[in-house]
C-alpha cells in the first residue's frame, strides 16, 4: 500500500496570486479525484506534487520519499500527464514513448521494447505506432499521455484535466485505462468535470481558491446534502430575488427556463421540490458559498 | 480602407519600441565609424571625407543588409500578427477590402521598415558635429552634408532594397505563415548577394555583377569604381544608367512577386492537403487484448545515464535533420558551393587545381554563414524545443539529469553543423574527381575539421546555449548571440583589444599549405582551442545548473534552487573543468602576453610616432656602406630558428670622418655586435635603437670590418600566429629580415597624413621630390636606401638533412657535416643588397640556356607546371639578353615558397615564388591568360630593371623598374601570339589597376615620370603607357632607349638615375609629330575619352564595305585630386573594323588625326563589319571603354 501524506503546503506566486493556501491531503492506493473549477488551483498543486515548482513551505512524502526535498528519487516513480500535452514534430509514437522509456531508466531494449508494445496495445494505438504523434486527433494524443505515464512501475501518477476535450467515447475509454491502474499506485485525477470523479474515484476532495474545501469519499458527500437540496423553476426575471432570499447552489437553464438548485436545512415549500443530491450540487455548495449566481 | 491599415500598420510601429532600438543602432554603429578610427566601414581614408556622399552611401549600402534582417521583423509581423494572435478569423469575417488590407499592411510596414535606415544620416551627422567638438577627428575631414545626399540614398537604395526584401518576405509570410521561413527568406536573401558577388568578382562579368545584385551595391561599386577623391567628395549616386537600370529590375522583380502573391491570398482559409488525417471512424477498436505488464527494471546508474544521453541526442538530431528549415539550409548552401565550385576566378580569370585545401577554404566560404546562423539558430531552437512542443512538463518529471539532456542538445547541435561540413566534403570529393584530380586528401579535410571548425563548433554552442539558458528568453538571446558574434569584436577592436583570448574562438590562424601543413600556427591553435572548448564545458555547466526544469522561474530563483539542488558531484566537475580552463587560460596568457607579448595597433602606431620623435634627428648622420658581406647562416627547421653571423666590410665613401655606428635592433632577434675599437654608447631597449661610438673615426675611404651575431629563437607560441618565415618547411627570409637596420629607418615612419596628425606629426613626403640636377638624394637608390650599393656577397648556410637551403649566386661547395646540409653559395657579379635565404624539402628541375642554370626549386606535389615555367624563364632572358644586353649571373633560380604570402619577387638571380601564385594554378588551357608566363617575365626583367640598373630614391624611381619589367612581360607575351586582340585580354587588367588604384588614392596621384612607389602607377599606368608608346613609335625604339639608358647606368656607382634621365634617352626616339605623348603620358596625367557615336556599313559593287564611323573623342587632363580638364585635342588614334562579335578578329585598322571633338570617318574594307572601334586594341587610359566599340548598322 502507498501512501502520500501532503502537509500544509503553501505556495503563493510572485505577482501575489495565493495558488495553494494550507493544503493537507492524505492519500492511499487509488483513484483520487481532485475536483474544482478553473483557477482553483489543481494544475498548481499537481505540478508541485511532481517537482516541477517549488512549494514555500510545507511537505509531501510518498511513502518514504520526500518530494521537495529529493524529487529524483520521487521521479524515479512517478508517472505525469499535465493539462497540457505536447508532443515533438516528426516522431512517432513508438519513438516517443521509446524515448520516455529510456529517461524513465529502462535501459534494457528488448525491455523497453516489450513495455512500449505493451502499453501501445493497452492505449490501442498498436497500429498507429509509426506515425507521427504530431498528427493525432486529441484522444489519441491524450492515450499517447495516459501510456507515458504508465511506464516503468510507477507509484504515484498525476492527471490533470485529461478528459478535457475528448469526445464521450474517448472519455469512456480514457476511464477503463485509469480504473485499471488505480488498483496498485496513487493516482491523482485533477479535473473541474464532475462527472470524472463521479464515476472514477472513491475519494475525492474539493478545491478553490487554493484552498481544500472538502474531503471524503464522494458518497459521504451526497449523504451529507441528502434532503437539504431543492429545486424549482423558475422564470428569469426572478433569478435576482431568489438569489437574495435563499442560499442558492446552482441555476442552470433547462428547456430554455432557469432551474434553480437552493440549500436549506429545513424543507422548503412554494414550487420548490426537494431532489435527490449528486455531486455537482456538491461541488457548488462548496465553492459557492456566497451563494452567487453562476 | 487602405489609408485604415496602412496609418494603422505606422502607428502601431512607432508606438513599438523595436523601431527606435533599430534606429538607435545604426545611428550609433554609424556615429561610430563616422568618429573613430578603428571602426572602419565606409572607407574614408586620405583626401576622402568622413562625410562625402560617397562615404554616405557606402554605409547605407552596408546598413541595408542589416537593415534588412531588422526589416524582415516588421514585414513578417504586419503579415502575420493576425494569425499568430488567433485574429484572423474574426479579422478576415469583416466586410474588408482585399487590396486596402493587403497592401496598407505592407505598404506600412515598408515606410516602416525604412526608418531604421535613416540612423545611417543621423550617424553621420552627429560624428560630423561631435567627433571635430571633442577632438577626436579633425574638423577638416567634414565637408558640407547635402540633402541630395540623402534624397538619393534613400530613395536609390533604401526604399528599392526594403521594398525588393518585403515583398518576399510579406510574400512568405502571407503563404507559409511561418516566422521562420520568413527569415529564413531574409536570410537568403543576404547570403544570395554575398555569393553572386564572389561569383562574378572577374572583371569580364562585373556588368552582369552590377545587375544581379538585389542591393545595388555592386552597381554602385562598379559606377564609382573609378572615382577619384574629388569625385567621391562631390558627387551623389545618380538617377540614371547602371544604377538606375539595376533598381528598376529589382523594384520590377519585387512587384511581380507582391502581385502574385496579392492574387493568390485570400481571407479563406485555403482547403490545405491533410496530412495524414487521422480518421478516427477506421479506427479499429481492438478489444483491449488482456496483456500481463512486461517485467521491466529501471537502472539509474551510468548505463541508464548513458542510454538516456543516447535518447536524447537522436530525438533533437533526428528532428532538427528532418527539420524543413535544415533542408533548405543545407541545398541552398550546397548550391552555393557547386556555383562556387564552377564559377570561381582567382587571378586574370583563372583557376588552380581542386587541391583538397582549396576544397576546405571552399567549403568554408560557402558554409561558414550558415554554420554561425544554424548554431544561433538551433541553439534556441534545442533549448526551447520541449517547451515550444509542450512536452516539458513531461520530460521534465521524467527522473533524468538535466545535464544529460542539456549535454545531448549541445552534442546533437555540434552533430548537425558537422553532419553539415561533411556533406560538403563529399560534394567536394566528388567535385574533385569530376574535374580530374585524383590526389583527394582526405585526411586534409579532417584534420581542418579537427583543427579549426569542431573546435569552433564545440565554442559557440557552449556559449549560444548559455545564453539561451541565462536570458530564458529564445528571441533575446537570439540577439545577443549575434550581438556577441558580430558586435563584441567591433566594440573590442574599438578599444584597441587584441587579445584572441577574448574573442569567442578566437585563436591563431591556421591555413594550410601543401609545403608546410597547418603552418607555424597550429601549437597556439591546439592551446587556444584547449582553452575554448574548456570554457565551452564551463559554460555548459553552468546552464545545466540554472537549467530551467519544470515551471519557469526567474535567474535568482534558479540559482537559489541550483544551491540547494545540484548534486556534489557535478559541482565538483564543474569545478575541475573550471579549474582546469584557468589553468589552460594561464598557460596561453602566459604564452601570448608575456612570453610573446605584442602591441596592438594603436599601440603600434604610438611606438612608431615616438620612434620618429626621438631618432629622426639621426636621420642625416653620415654612416659607411656596406660593401661585402659574407654570411654564415644556419637554420633550424624543427625548431624555428636561425643562426646568423654576418662579417660586413664597411666604407666610408663620404667624405667626412665617422665617429659613430647606428642600428636598428628588432625585439624579435637576440643581436650582438662585434665592432673593433668601438664602445656602446647608447642603448634604447623599447624602440631598439643603439649607437657605437668608434674610438677613432672613420677616415673617408677606410674601411671598417664589423662582425654581427643575430639569432632568432621561436618560444611557445603567440596570440596570433605572427610572422611565417622561419617555418618547419619553407623558410624564407631576405636580408632586411636577419640583419639589424644600418641607421635611423626612416621606412618605418608613420605614412597616412591623417595618422599622422594625431600624434602632432606634420605630413610626410611619401618619397623625396624629382630634381633635374641631382644633389644628395640621388646617391641613394630606392632599394637599399644608402646602406650599401653594388656588393659581393658570400654565404654559408646549412639546414637540417632533409631540407636544401639557398642563398644568392652560384653553388660554389654542398657537404654534410653534425647530421646537417651545408652550402657555399658565392654571388657572380656585385649585385644589390638585396637577397634571400631559403630552406625546404625540394624537388629540383634544370635547363641549360646560352650558359645560363635555369632551375626551378619545387616542392614534389607541384611539378605541374614546372616545364612551363622553364619555358617562361628561357622565353624571357632570350628577349632580354637580345634587346637589352647581357645577364650577368650564371644562373636563374625560381623558388617556391608556401602560400602564407602571395606574391613573386626579384632577387638577384633568383626569384621566390609562392606556392598558391603559379605552382598550383591550372593552366591547361592555351587560350585562358597564362599567369607564369606573366609573372616570370615580369619577376626575370627585374633582372635587367631593378638590379642592373635602379632609380634614385626619389618620385619616378619605380619607373625604371616595376614599369619596365611590367612592359618588358608585355613583350615576351605578345611574342607568343599573332593575334593583336590577345594583348588586350591582359591590358585590360592592367588599365583596371591603374583607374581603380586612382581611386583609392589618399594622398595625390602623380605623373609617371613623378610616380611615389604607387602601385596603381607604375605597374599600371607604366605597363599600358610604355605598350601604346611602342606601338606608337615602334618596338625597336622604346628597346633602344631602355638599352641605352640602360648601357649607361649598369651597375654604376651613385649618383642613380632619374625618370628624366630615362626621358632623355626616349626623346631622340620619338619623332616630333608625336613628341606629345612624352608630356601627355609621362609627364601629366592624361585621359581620353573615346566613343563610336554612330556606325554604319553599306556593300558596294566591287563587294567591298564602306564602312563610317562617327567618333566622339575627349582628351581630359587630371590634377592630383582627380580635378579634370578638356583639352585640345590633335591626337592620333587607332580606328579599327572587326568582322566579329567577341572583338576578336581585327580585319582592319588605320591610325587618324583627331582634332575635332565629333569626327566622322570612311574607310573602304574588304572584310564584312560587324563592329567598329576607336581605339580598338585599349592602348589609351579611357575610365568608359565600352562605349569604344559598336555594332555596324547596315546602311538604309
Amino acid at each position: 500500500m502507498n501512501k502520500l501524506i501532503i502537509k500544509n503546503v503553501s505556495k503563493t506566486y510572485p505577482n501575489g496570486v495565493k495558488a495553494l493556501d494550507d493544503v493537507s491531503l492524505e492519500l492511499e492506493n487509488g483513484l483520487f479525484g481532485l475536483l474544482g473549477p478553473n483557477g482553483a488551483g489543481k494544475s498548481s498543486f499537481m505540478r508541485t506534487l511532481s517537482a516541477l515548482q517549488e512549494a514555500d513551505s510545507g511537505s509531501a512524502m510518498l511513502n518514504e520519499i520526500d518530494i521537495f526535498k529529493t524529487p529524483t528519487e520521487l521521479r524515479k516513480v512517478l508517472g505525469y500527464l499535465p493539462q497540457e500535452f505536447g508532443v515533438y514534430p516528426r516522431i512517432t509514437a513508438e519513438q516517443l514513448l521509446n524515448h520516455m522509456a529510456v529517461l524513465k531508466g529502462i535501459t534494457k531494449a528488448s525491455e523497453r521494447k516489450e513495455e512500449v508494445n505493451y502499453l501501445l496495445n493497452k492505449v490501442n494505438l498498436y497500429e498507429k505506432r509509426n506515425k507521427s504523434v504530431k498528427g493525432f486527433s486529441g484522444g489519441m494524443k491524450q492515450r499517447v499521455g495516459i501510456a507515458q505515464a504508465l511506464i516503468g512501475n510507477p507509484k504515484l501518477i498525476i492527471v490533470d484535466e485529461p478528459t478535457a476535450g475528448l469526445d464521450p467515447g474517448e472519455r469512456n475509454r480514457f476511464y477503463n485505462l485509469l480504473a485499471d491502474v488505480g488498483e496498485e499506485v496513487v493516482v491523482i485525477l485533477s479535473t473541474h468535470i464532475v462527472e470524472d470523479v463521479k464515476e472514477l474515484c472513491t475519494k475525492m476532495a474539493v478545491m478553490n481558491e487554493g484552498k481544500i474545501l472538502y474531503q471524503g469519499t464522494p458518497n459521504n458527500a451526497i449523504e451529507e446534502l441528502e434532503g437539504k437540496v431543492f429545486q424549482k423553476m423558475v422564470e428569469r426575471k426572478e433569478l435576482n430575488e431568489y438569489a437574495d432570499n435563499f442560499s442558492v447552489i446552482s441555476n442552470k437553464m433547462v428547456g430554455g427556463k432557469p432551474v434553480i438548485h437552493v440549500y436549506s436545512d429545513e424543507k422548503l415549500g412554494d414550487g420548490f421540490e426537494m431532489v435527490k443530491p449528486d455531486l455537482e450540487d456538491v461541488f457548488f455548495s462548496k465553492i459557492n458559498t456566497s451563494h452567487k449566481l453562476v | 480602407m487602405f489609408k485604415t491599415f496602412f496609418l494603422s500598420e505606422l502607428n502601431y510601429r512607432f508606438r513599438q519600441p523595436m523601431i527606435y532600438i533599430f534606429l538607435g543602432i545604426i545611428s550609433l554603429l554609424v556615429f561610430g565609424a563616422t568618429s573613430s578610427d578603428n571602426v572602419q566601414i565606409g572607407g574614408a581614408v586620405g583626401n576622402v571625407l568622413r562625410n562625402s556622399p560617397h562615404t554616405i552611401t557606402m554605409f547605407t549600402t552596408v546598413m541595408s543588409i542589416f537593415g534588412l534582417l531588422m526589416g524582415a521583423a516588421f514585414f513578417n509581423n504586419a503579415a502575420l500578427k493576425d494569425y499568430s494572435n488567433g485574429f484572423n478569423e474574426i479579422l478576415y469575417s469583416t466586410p474588408l477590402s482585399k487590396p486596402g488590407f493587403y497592401f496598407g499592411r505592407f505598404l506600412g510596414a515598408l515606410v516602416a521598415s525604412t526608418v531604421p535606415l535613416l540612423g545611417v544620416f543621423i550617424g553621420v551627422y552627429l560624428g560630423s558635429i561631435v567627433a571635430p567638438a571633442v577632438g577626436w577627428i579633425d574638423a577638416d575631414r567634414f565637408g558640407e552634408m547635402s540633402i541630395m545626399t540623402v534624397i538619393s540614398n534613400y530613395f536609390l537604395f533604401i526604399l528599392p532594397n526594403m521594398f525588393f526584401a518585403g515583398a518576399i518576405i510579406f510574400a512568405l509570410a502571407i503563404k507559409w505563415k511561418s516566422a521562420v521561413i520568413s527569415f529564413v527568406g531574409a536570410m537568403i536573401i543576404v547570403i544570395g548577394y554575398t555569393v553572386s558577388g564572389s561569383l562574378l568578382s572577374d572583371i569580364d562579368n562585373e556588368t552582369l555583377g552590377a545587375l544581379v545584385d538585389s542591393f545595388g551595391i555592386r552597381t554602385y561599386s562598379n559606377v564609382s569604381k573609378y572615382y577619384t577623391s574629388t569625385e567621391m567628395n562631390t558627387l551623389n549616386p545618380s538617377f540614371g544608367g547602371l544604377l538606375l537600370l539595376n533598381r528598376l529590375l529589382w523594384i520590377g522583380v519585387g512587384s511581380v512577386v507582391l502581385l502574385f502573391s496579392y492574387f493568390n491570398f485570400s481571407f479563406l482559409n485555403k482547403n490545405k492537403k491533410e496530412k495524414k488525417k487521422v480518421s478516427k471512424d477506421k479506427e479499429s477498436i481492438v478489444e483491449a487484448i488482456v496483456l500481463l505488464k512486461p517485467q521491466t527494471t529501471t537502472i539509474y546508474s551510468a548505463v541508464g545515464v548513458w542510454s538516456q544521453f543516447k535518447s536524447f541526442f537522436s530525438i533533437n538530431f533526428l528532428s532538427i535533420t528532418k527539420s524543413v528549415t535544415f533542408k533548405i539550409f543545407l541545398i541552398f548552401a550546397l548550391l552555393i558551393f557547386v556555383t562556387q565550385l564552377f564559377g570561381g576566378f582567382e587571378y586574370m580569370g583563372l583557376k588552380s587545381y581542386p587541391l583538397t585545401y582549396k576544397m576546405v577554404d571552399a567549403i568554408n566560404a560557402a558554409s561558414s554563414l550558415f554554420i554561425m546562423i544554424m548554431l544561433v539558430f538551433f541553439s534556441g531552437e534545442l533549448i526551447w524545443r520541449d517547451r515550444e512542443s509542450k512536452i516539458n512538463e513531461v520530460i521534465d518529471a521524467t527522473p533524468h539529469v538535466s545535464f544529460i539532456s542539456l549535454f545531448a542538445k549541445a552534442i546533437s547541435l555540434i552533430s548537425i553543423v558537422s553532419l553539415f561540413y561533411f556533406l560538403f566534403v563529399v560534394l567536394a570529393v566528388v567535385y574533385q574527381l569530376l574535374s580530374g584530380y585524383t590526389n583527394v586528401e582526405l585526411d586534409i579535410y579532417f584534420k581542418a575539421y579537427l583543427l579549426k571548425y569542431l573546435p569552433m563548433y564545440i565554442t559557440y554552442t557552449g556559449v549560444m546555449i548559455l545564453v539561451q539558458v541565462l536570458l530564458n528568453n529564445k528571441y533575446m538571446a537570439y540577439f545577443v548571440s549575434i550581438l556577441l558574434l558580430y558586435v563584441s569584436s567591433m566594440i573590442l577592436s574599438a578599444f584597441d583589444i587584441e587579445s584572441n583570448m577574448l574573442f569567442i574562438g578566437g585563436r591563431p590562424s591556421l591555413m594550410y599549405s601543401d609545403m608546410n601543413g597547418f603552418g607555424p600556427g597550429i601549437k597556439g591553435a591546439l592551446w587556444f582551442n584547449a582553452y575554448w572548448i574548456l570554457f565551452a564545458l564551463v559554460c555548459l555547466f553552468i546552464a545545466g545548473m540554472l537549467w530551467n526544469r519544470g515551471i519557469v522561474s526567474s535567474l535568482k530563483s534558479r540559482i537559489t534552487k541550483a544551491r540547494k539542488e545540484v548534486p556534489k558531484k557535478y559541482f565538483i566537475s564543474m569545478m575541475v573543468t573550471f579549474g582546469l580552463w584557468i589553468t589552460v587560460a594561464a598557460f596561453v596568457f602566459y604564452n601570448t602576453q608575456i612570453l610573446n607579448s605584442y602591441k596592438t595597433g594603436d599601440q603600434q602606431e604610438l611606438i612608431l610616432a615616438n620612434y620618429e620623435k626621438k631618432y629622426k634627428k639621426y636621420e642625416k648622420v653620415t654612416l659607411p656602406k656596406i660593401t661585402k658581406v659574407k654570411y654564415f647562416v644556419d637554420i633550424f627547421p624543427e625548431e624555428r630558428a636561425m643562426d646568423v653571423k654576418a662579417l660586413i666590410k664597411l666604407e666610408n665613401e663620404s667624405h667626412h670622418v665617422i665617429d659613430s655606428l647606428h642600428f636598428n635592433l628588432s625585439d624579435k632577434w637576440d643581436t650582438e655586435f662585434n665592432i673593433p675599437n668601438s664602445e656602446l654608447v647608447y642603448h634604447d631597449e623599447e624602440y631598439g635603437y643603439i649607437i657605437y661610438k668608434l674610438k677613432k673615426g672613420l677616415q673617408p675611404h677606410q674601411t671598417l670590418d664589423i662582425e654581427v651575431n643575430n639569432k632568432y629563437t621561436t618560444k611557445g607560441f603567440g596570440n596570433t600566429v605572427g610572422a611565417r618565415t622561419i617555418i618547419n618547411n619553407g623558410t624564407f627570409v631576405n636580408n632586411f629580415e636577419i640583419l639589424p637596420g644600418l641607421g635611423y629607418a626612416a621606412g618605418m615612419e608613420l605614412s597616412d597624413k591623417n595618422t599622422r596628425k594625431k600624434y602632432g606629426l606634420a605630413p610626410k613626403k611619401r618619397v623625396p621630390d624629382l630634381e633635374k640636377t641631382c644633389s644628395g638624394t640621388c646617391m641613394s637608390n630606392y632599394l637599399t636606401n644608402g646602406v650599401s650599393d653594388y656588393i659581393d656577397v658570400e654565404t654559408v648556410i646549412s639546414t637540417s638533412n632533409n631540407q636544401m637551403a639557398i642563398a644568392p649566386g652560384s653553388l660554389i661547395k654542398e657537404w654534410k657535416e653534425n647530421g646537417r646540409n651545408y652550402y657555399h653559395y658565392k654571388v657572380d657579379h656585385a649585385s644589390q643588397n638585396f637577397y634571400s635565404f631559403i630552406s625546404a624539402r625540394f624537388e629540383v628541375a634544370k635547363r641549360n640556356f646560352r650558359g645560363i642554370d635555369i632551375e626551378v626549386y619545387f616542392d614534389k606535389k607541384h611539378g605541374v607546371n614546372v616545364n612551363m615555367m622553364l619555358d617562361a624563364v628561357e622565353r624571357s632572358l632570350d628577349y632580354y639578353i637580345t634587346n637589352f644586353g647581357p645577364y650577368y649571373h650564371k644562373q636563374c633560380r625560381i623558388i617556391e615558397f608556401p602560400r602564407y604570402a602571395n606574391f613573386a619577387q626579384a632577387f638577384p638571380g633568383t626569384m621566390p615564388y609562392s606556392e598558391s601564385f603559379g605552382f598550383v594554378m591550372n593552366l591547361e588551357s592555351e587560350d585562358d591568360n597564362n599567369v607564369i608566363d606573366a609573372v616570370i617575365s615580369h619577376e626575370m626583367a627585374h633582372q635587367w630593371w631593378a638590379h642592373q640598373v635602379v632609380g634614385a630614391d626619389m618620385q619616378g624611381g619605380t619607373m625604371m623598374s616595376e614599369s619596365f619589367a611590367e612592359y618588358s612581360s608585355l613583350m615576351t607575351m605578345k611574342t607568343m601570339t599573332d593575334n593583336p586582340m590577345k594583348m588586350r585580354q591582359f591590358l585590360k587588367y592592367d588599365h583596371d589597376k591603374y583607374l581603380r588604384g586612382r581611386s583609392g588614392e589618399r594622398l595625390k596621384e602623380l605623373p609617371l615620370y613623378k610616380v611615389e612607389n604607387q602601385q596603381y602607377i607604375h605597374y599600371g599606368k607604366g605597363s599600358v603607357i610604355l605598350y601604346a608608346l611602342q606601338d606608337y613609335i615602334g618596338e625597336d625604339k622604346v628597346n633602344t632607349a631602355m638599352r641605352n639608358f640602360l648601357e649607361e647606368y649598369k651597375y654604376q656607382a651613385p649618383p642613380y638615375p632619374t625618370s628624366l634621365d630615362f626621358l632623355k634617352h626616349l626623346e631622340p626616339q620619338v619623332p616630333d609629330s608625336l613628341k606629345y605623348l612624352i608630356t601627355d603620358w609621362f609627364k601629366d596625367i592624361t585621359l581620353y575619352d573615346n566613343r563610336v557615336k554612330e556606325t554604319s556599313y553599306k556593300e558596294l559593287a566591287n563587294g567591298q564595305f564602306e564602312v563610317e564611323i562617327n567618333i566622339e573623342s575627349a582628351k581630359i587632363k587630371a590634377d592630383s585630386l582627380g580635378v579634370e580638364t578638356k583639352v585640345e585635342m590633335n591626337d592620333w588614334i587607332d580606328l579599327g573594323v572587326f568582322a566579329d562579335h567577341e572583338e576578336d578578329s581585327l580585319v582592319f585598322q588605320k591610325r587618324v588625326l583627331i582634332n575635332a571633338p565629333k569626327m566622322t570617318f570612311t574607310f573602304v574594307i574588304d572584310d564584312k563589319p560587324v563592329r567598329t572601334a576607336i581605339d580598338p586594341r585599349m592602348l589609351l587610359i579611357d575610365r568608359v571603354y565600352k562605349d569604344n566599340s559598336k555594332s555596324v548598322q547596315l546602311k538604309q
